[in-house]
């Protein structure tokens, strides 16, 4: 088994990426389509960086996926607040579990539920419904990530802080929240990535000329995919690498300026 | 002598959960300025009324005073008492210093007030210097000063510490005792410690009181408690002991194991049933003749100072004796005990009975007269 397993591990990241290095690959291509490989050539990012409309494209969907994740990461979290001092089991297992079915529910169920509240409400489809329907798709995410820390954290720090003599409002803006802030941090980032990834709720709710990039591209690859679209691939996965290292080595960072005692001792 | 206003009282405080009575009905009352220790294995309500005097818990009925007010209803934040938790409870996402100028800060000080305060406090419990490090980098007695320095820094009229040496090695604990009795003599603030540790108990306080099911079973000083335990419970709980069932005769004679002994109690029934109490370290192995008692060594075990022999008598009752020279397993020997070692102990007293009965014979006197009898003896057997 033992020497399976590198072979394996190999095998499964090359199949898991392969798509993706083919379609970074074909950005470079001289020619308009992934059928042969004719040259190498920037001429799609050219054409990326004149394409105004997409370029808009890409700003509207991170103000929307930075502004739903900070609205939700804030309900999120005063909700998971309200769910960990609820003291009876039972109706805590049912707030969670309503929670969690919305985390699972199909994405179509919810973006077509939103389009039947919005045009009911007559809201014009467009930013505000599409910012809407991702803040509510992304408390419980932020729900499920602050919690368990909520219930990591040890009770008697809440005492210890009444103890010394803070009232309600104090040992939460000055001990709670600080103890979870890792949670809410993580909370806010997995809304982000919910809500950049966004296809099946966004495609329901918008409309009025507004679009994120899921979108867009969808109604792009319909009528053949342009070279330009793996351009614009190439520079979200590059992005999307360039956070992840960046990731990696703050939390190495961290992790050195924690335990600078043990650090010594491996010395 | 003029009365002082104690600076906590309970007055028939009751609390329940659910079913379970945790408190029944308990008064006490504690005089500023001495180091008082509630001891008793869990459950038996010491941790509820360090919560009932902090304010982390509210008497089902009751009354309790601080410096002669009722404060039933006073908010924990603003009692003037502070807690030092068992696990520490410091605050992760702050360094010593911050931990230790929490409670000041809320209070408003002035930061140069604060960070005299700090520098103090952190002086008092041997931490100079440390105010940068975080808390992660803390050794556990090091994270157990902090949260002495923490609740210090807030100047409680009483300090209320919840088991807080219990996740510390042996020699630190021993040295954190000394160190906190130090700390409360020189504040001199009121402490109410809380422990299962009899040792503790008994090396730290001015005053135990010793708990079980909820309910006070006795108090007073460290000697008086060891030496006169009130029931089978705390003479039990309380070291070391041998409990065998007796008779008392009379006053000042007693028979246990089928024979009469003196001993310096009194105030019982004639031929009312006891239970006599006698400490290990009061024993003695002696050759049979010699002994008052006959017992067979069963088992032995080294423990550095001592050794620990358990021996049983023919009624098989199971007697601990502790000697500074081994014995021979399976032995038959004498035992030996001196008539003031016997205490005995009336079933279901109470404890303002016990303490009546107490003063209402003078155990000194008791003892001289044995005492003098004893010269007697020796004198006329010198004559014969």
């Amino acid at each position: 088994m033992k020497k399976l397993r590198t072979p394996y591990l190999v095998l499964m990241f090359i199949i898991l990426y392969l798509p993706i290095i083919y379609l970074v690959v074909y950005s470079f291509n001289s020619g308009t389509t992934m059928q042969g490989f004719a040259g190498f050539s920037f001429k799609h990012y050219n054409e990326l960086w004149e394409d105004t409309r997409l370029i808009d494209i890409v700003f509207q969907t991170g103000i929307v996926a930075l502004l739903s994740s900070l609205l939700a990461t804030i309900i999120g979290t005063l909700g998971a607040l309200a769910i960990f001092r609820v003291h009876r089991r039972a109706v805590k297992g049912a707030l969670l579990s309503l929670n969690n079915v919305l985390l699972v529910s199909p994405d179509v169920i919810i973006g077509a539920a939103f389009l039947i509240l919005f045009t009911t409400l007559k809201l014009s489809l467009g930013f505000v419904t599409v910012l809407l329907a991702h803040v509510a798709f992304s408390i419980p995410i932020v729900v499920l990530m602050v919690l368990p820390r909520l219930q990591e954290m040890n009770p008697d720090l809440i005492l210890a802080a009444q103890d010394l003599g803070a009232r309600p409002t104090q040992v939460l803006g000055q001990v709670t929240i600080p103890v979870i802030t890792p949670g809410i941090i993580a909370g806010f980032f997995m809304a982000l990535t919910y809500s950049l990834d966004d296809f099946a709720v966004t495609f329901f709710v918008t409309g009025n000329g507004f679009s994120t990039l899921a979108v867009e591209i969808y109604s792009r690859a319909r009528q053949g995919v342009s070279l330009e679209i793996n351009a614009l691939s190439a520079l979200i996965f590059l992005f999307s690498l360039l956070i992840a290292v960046g990731y990696y080595f703050i939390n190495q960072l961290n992790r050195r300026q924690k335990a600078p005692e043990l650090r010594e001792k491996v010395k | 002598m003029v009365e002082e206003t104690p600076i906590l009282e309970f007055s028939q405080v009751a609390l329940s959960f659910g079913d379970a009575e945790v408190l029944k009905k308990i008064d006490l009352a504690l005089e500023a300025g001495k180091f008082y220790t509630l001891l008793g294995p869990s459950g038996s309500g010491k941790s509820t009324i360090l919560k009932l005097i902090s304010g982390q818990l509210q008497a089902d009925s009751g009354k309790i005073y601080f410096e002669g007010k009722v404060i039933n209803d006073v908010p924990a934040e603003k009692r003037r008492v502070n807690t030092v938790f068992q696990n520490y409870s410091l605050f992760p996402n702050m360094n010593v210093y911050d931990n230790v100028a929490f409670g000041p800060r809320l209070k408003k000080l002035p930061e140069g007030e604060i960070k005299e305060k700090v520098k103090e406090m952190l002086a008092l419990v041997k931490l100079a210097g440390f105010e940068k490090r975080e808390i992660t980098e803390l050794s556990g007695g090091q994270q157990q000063r902090v949260a002495i320095a923490r609740a210090l820094a807030n100047d409680p009229e009483v300090l209320l510490l919840d088991e807080p040496l219990s996740a510390l090695d042996y020699k630190l604990r021993k040295d954190m005792q000394q160190e906190l009795r130090n700390i409360q003599k020189r504040l001199g603030i009121t402490f109410v410690f809380v422990t299962h540790d009899q040792e503790e108990a008994l090396a730290m306080s001015d005053w135990i009181f010793v708990m079980n099911d909820g309910l006070i079973q006795q108090n007073g000083t460290p000697e008086d408690i060891y030496d006169e335990p009130i029931n089978h419970f705390v003479a039990d709980f309380i070291g070391e002991t041998n409990i065998v069932p007796g008779i008392m005769k009379e006053d000042y004679l007693v028979h246990f194991v089928g024979k009469d002994f003196e001993n310096v109690d009194a105030g019982m029934r004639p031929n009312e049933q006891v239970e006599v109490v006698l400490r290990p370290e009061d024993l003695d192995l002696t050759d049979i003749d010699n002994g008052k008692l006959v017992v067979t060594i069963k088992d032995q075990s080294f423990r550095g100072d001592y050794y620990e022999i358990v021996a049983v008598d023919d009624d098989l009752n199971s007697w601990q004796v502790q000697a500074t020279n081994p014995a021979t397993i399976g032995a038959r020997v004498g035992l030996t005990f001196d008539p003031e070692d016997i205490h005995i102990m009336r079933y279901n007293e109470s404890e303002a009975a016990f303490d009546a009965r107490l003063e209402s014979y003078d155990e000194e006197e008791a003892e001289a007269a044995l005492q003098a009898a004893r010269d007697d003896q020796d004198g006329s057997g010198g004559h014969d």
